[in-house]
């Protein structure tokens, strides 16, 4: 016995309609709607009334629908398109989260009105909303004109997500409105888009009216001037990219880009953070899903490239959210050929004296802070009272002026090593001596370095001599330890002490 | 005695004719490394384990060859004086490989290619400046050096060079620069003692360091330096050997430098290099190559799949591989180890002749494309070749966008 799998319906259309969490979705569905029907004009209105619920208009002139052509806009899973964006059959069911939805088609003579009454009330309440279907002949153009009445989305249909500024770079980015088919078809099916809020949703400007062809910033590939290299543009033209499987099928990959830098990605409209967008983006019918930086390669950074390679045989979830056939040999080769292709262009001479220029300006940069910086230091030089060593090289630079001039005897530095623990060896009248050169004589016992090896301290000052009358009170790693500041030096250990000179230079060098 | 005749250009790469006596090499090509003694006797064909098989196939040995003929393999062989002592010799073993010249001996009378003996500079400079075996240790001058190049019968010979390396500070670099260009006059004084071509060595990584090997060589010589010299040979690269784009540079620049001073005639040997580097070397203007690396990758079981890639021998599919090696049943069988008495050099000596077809048939590829003066054909191969070699197609692709396609030349042509 065979049993056919049973779905239930009602909860697939809520999972489907749930699918869609964005309210601007619906904008993008609507627009891919719209252009698979060759529209040349589309408008979308979302009006809002007084009690906050959201109506959506979407008006094109396109091919209208018969009554096939509205049963898949209603069923689930029937798209009767098999070439078009919304092949799939899910998109249009984002609607079904709504009060009430109208169609109004015209299609060859037949203008067909449908209306469907609260579809997602009754879906959660388990029952199949229908709708109505009234013909008659008219004599007009084709077109369609859907109404989405008390329309929710997501958390809610929030007017203040909904700015144009938003929609504007969400058309741009995310849906047919941001294509770049028209780089590489002379027959390209251009579609004017035309956006409408009501002003309680956003009244700080003229409606939205743009194209569907996305448009790099202009070129600007050698500009003059001393900190250009942020405005510096450069356009990889269209390319057809052709990869073969090992089965003999034949792929191509269609890929259009730029190069640039911060002044030019930021004419670039994105959607969500504008530093993260950047990179290589994979797409198909020339609406990008998910990038691929892996294809630029460690040596570089993904945030110089916005490239969209299209490729039809990629294959997406039904939100078209992301890339279904990962798995597989297509998008193994699509990836392959990628890396390639961006290759020639991380090694492409422009790129690479982009990236000297770019370096060359970060380092010119940081001269000119440098010089600020240099400046300050001199004026802080030029009003300071006299020498104040702040490591022990410059203590040592002041004991070398203290020798030459006329110092009671003679003391030359015949090595120094800056980290070590007894950093210099002392060339003195007796031979040579370990010696420890600090900027402080306190900052060495805070260390609580041992002396056992030390003939000598020089210093520029003795520092916190209260610390040091603290040692002597208690005892040095063990060990009784004196010092004398009168005579300079310091006397250490219990039986046979020890006697270590010490040298401060602060009142002795000018 | 010796001439080269450039007979066809595609861009920076160059096809040529080195007539050396009477014996023609095709450039651009490669100098198979050879150990002629390897501590043996005559009858042993001179020793050597795989070393021996590769004689074998050079000497027709049928019993190696399975009744073949693999000359075209071995059209100029690559042998070095350093490795006469290999094998700890004894001084009178010395004295009795240098009493005959390599042709003179009779496993080695048919042996019709061209010899390049090479000073050993490399070696002798490491082994503190001499040659030790068993026995004896000897001082090695430019004198003594040539007098032995010259006991092996060559077709080409070299002055003693101190090859430099990356480590070494300036003034170390100097001195073994000037060691070498005062070797190099002590040659050019003895040119007429020479039947075959007699070749210069540099050294250098980039322009400016091989402006100063030239310089320091043309200021110890009497005559300009294509008058005492009919080659160029560029040394010091094998530690480099693995840096592609540090080699492309400096063949690149020795090049460029032989141009600015009029000598771009001669041909130019880069010694120790061979593989994957090969054919960029060759598109930016490198005439001829040695290497014993098809030996070496068989003595570690490795079977060449091509310039870029090999796999272990027993991983091979010998149906996937045009040579002529691996289309033998015989050489088949033995690279499988189906055979009874086969030794490991058996075995590897097929697989090292096998590697070797394959550096010797992208050359000859290459070879026709340079004549077919095709630029574009050139750059269309060395991408194809590069296509999957992820790290290495980008000096690939730098090298074919810089000098001969640019990729991205054309102006925006999108629709508007």
């Amino acid at each position: 016995m065979h049993k056919t799998p049973q779905v239930n319906e009602v909860n697939e259309f809520i999972e489907i309609a749930s699918d869609f969490e964005d309210p601007l979705e619906v904008i993008r569905e609507a627009l891919s709607n719209s252009y698979d029907a060759k529209a040349t004009q589309v408008d979308i209105k979302i009006e809002q009334d007084d009690e906050g619920r959201n109506t959506l208009i979407i008006e094109d002139d396109g091919h209208g629908m018969d009554e096939d052509n509205l049963s898949s806009f209603f069923d689930l899973g029937n798209s009767n398109k098999d070439d078009a964006i919304g092949y799939k059959g899910h998109g249009t069911k984002i609607y079904y989260k709504s009060d009430k939805i109208q169609v109004e088609t015209v299609k060859d003579g037949t203008q067909i009105e449908s209306v469907m009454d609260q579809p997602w009330a009754k879906l959660n309440n388990r029952e199949l909303p229908t709708y109505s279907v009234d013909r008659r002949d008219v004599d007009e153009p084709s077109r369609t004109r859907i109404e989405v009445h008390g329309f929710q989305a997501g958390q809610g249909f929030d007017p203040q997500q909904l700015t144009y500024n938003k929609i504007e770079h969400y058309i741009r980015w995310k849906t047919i409105g941001g294509s770049t088919a028209w780089h590489f078809s002379n027959d390209f099916h251009a579609m004017e888009i035309n956006v409408e809020l009501s002003p309680t949703i956003d009244d700080t400007r003229q409606p939205i009216e743009t194209d569907n062809r996305l448009k790099f910033p202009a070129e600007n590939v050698d500009p003059d001037g001393e900190f250009v290299a942020e405005a510096m543009c450069k356009h990889y033209p269209p390319r057809e990219l052709t990869v073969s499987l090992d089965d003999g099928r034949e792929l191509t990959i269609e890929i259009v880009g730029m190069v640039g830098g911060k002044e030019a990605r930021n004419k670039l409209p994105t959607y969500g953070k504008h530093s993260a967008q950047f990179g290589i983006w994979l797409a198909k019918d020339h609406i990008k899903v998910e990038r691929y930086n892996d294809a630029i390669g460690a040596d570089n950074e993904f945030f110089h490239f916005f490239f969209i390679a299209n490729c039809q045989e990629l294959e997406l979830s039904a939100n078209r959210e992301k890339i279904r056939n990962k798995s597989g040999d297509v998008y193994q080769a699509i990836t392959d050929e990628l890396d390639r292709y961006m290759t020639k262009v991380c090694q492409e001479t422009w790129y690479r004296d982009y990236i000297e220029r770019r370096k060359l300006e970060d380092k010119k940069r940081s001269i000119q802070s440098q010089e600020s910086s240099l400046e300050e230091r001199l004026e802080r030089t030029r009003g300071a009272d006299g020498l104040s060593p702040s490591n022990p090289a410059e203590v040592i630079a002041l004991l070398e002026r203290y020798s030459a001039n006329g110092a009671p005897e003679s003391l030359q530095i015949a090595d120094f090593q800056m980290n070590d623990e007894v950093n210099a060896i002392l060339d003195t009248a007796n031979g040579y001596e370990h010696a420890s050169v600090q900027v402080k004589l306190s900052d060495f016992f805070e260390e609580e370095t041992p002396l056992s090896n030390i003939d000598r301290f020089v210093c520029w000052k003795l520092g916190d001599l209260d610390a040091l009358t603290r040692i002597e009170r208690t005892s040095y790693l063990g060990e009784p330890i004196r010092f004398d500041f009168q005579k300079g030096e310091i006397q250490y250990g219990s039986e046979e002490p020890e006697l270590i000179p010490v040298l401060e230079l602060d009142g002795k060098v000018t | 005695m010796a001439s080269f005749e450039i007979v066809a250009e595609a861009g920076e790469a160059r096809r040529g004719q080195l007539q050396i006596n009477d014996r023609t090499l095709e450039t651009p090509h490669l100098f198979p490394v050879i150990n002629f003694y390897g501590g043996g006797n005559e009858g042993a064909l001179f020793g050597g384990g795989v070393h021996r098989t590769v004689k074998e196939f050079l000497a027709h040995d049928n019993e190696v060859t399975g009744g073949k003929e693999y000359s075209d393999l071995f059209r100029g062989v690559m042998t070095s004086i350093a490795s006469l002592t290999d094998y700890g010799i004894r001084e009178k073993k010395l004295e009795w490989y240098l009493g005959n010249e390599i042709r003179e001996w009779e496993c080695f009378s048919d042996y019709d290619g061209m010899i390049f003996a090479d000073s050993g500079g490399y070696k002798i400079l490491e082994q503190g400046g001499g040659l030790e075996g068993e026995d004896f240790e000897k001082e090695i001058d430019q004198d003594k050096a040539l007098d032995m190049q010259l006991d092996l019968g060559p077709d080409i010979v070299v002055n003693l060079d101190h090859p430099i390396h990356p480590d070494d500070e300036f003034e170390e670099r100097l001195e073994k620069m000037e060691q070498t260009a005062a070797n190099a006059a002590r040659f050019a004084e003895r040119r007429e003692e020479v039947e075959g071509a007699c070749y210069l060595t540099v050294h250098g990584y980039y322009d400016a360091m091989l402006e100063r090997s030239f310089d320091l060589v043309e200021a110890e010589l009497s005559e300009p330096i294509p008058e005492a010299f009919d080659g160029i040979a560029l040394g010091s690269l094998v530690p480099r050997k693995d840096n592609v784009e540090v080699l492309v540079e400096a063949v690149s620049d020795c090049k460029h430098v032989m141009q600015q001073r009029g000598y771009d005639d001669l041909p130019l040997h880069v010694f120790g290099i061979s593989g994957k580097a090969m054919p960029l070397l060759v598109a930016v203007g490198a005439d001829s190559f040695d290497s014993a690396s098809y030996l070496h990758q068989a003595i570690n079981g490795k079977y060449s799949v091509s310039l870029f890639d090999y796999v272990p021998i027993d991983e091979a599919d010998f149906d996937a591989c045009d040579c002529r090696v691996c289309n033998d049943d015989f050489h088949r069988a033995r690279m499988r180890n189906e055979m009874d008495d086969l030794y490991q050099k058996d075995i590897l000596g097929s697989v090292a002749a096998h590697n070797l077809a394959i550096q010797q048939r992208e050359l000859r590829q290459f070879r026709q494309l340079i004549a077919e003066g095709d630029q574009d054909q050139v750059a269309g191969y060395l991408e194809e070749a590069a296509k999957d070699q992820k790290g290495f197609r980008k000096f690939v692709y730098q090298l074919i966008n810089e000098r001969m396609n640019p990729y991205f030349e054309e102006t925006d042509t999108t629709y508007a």
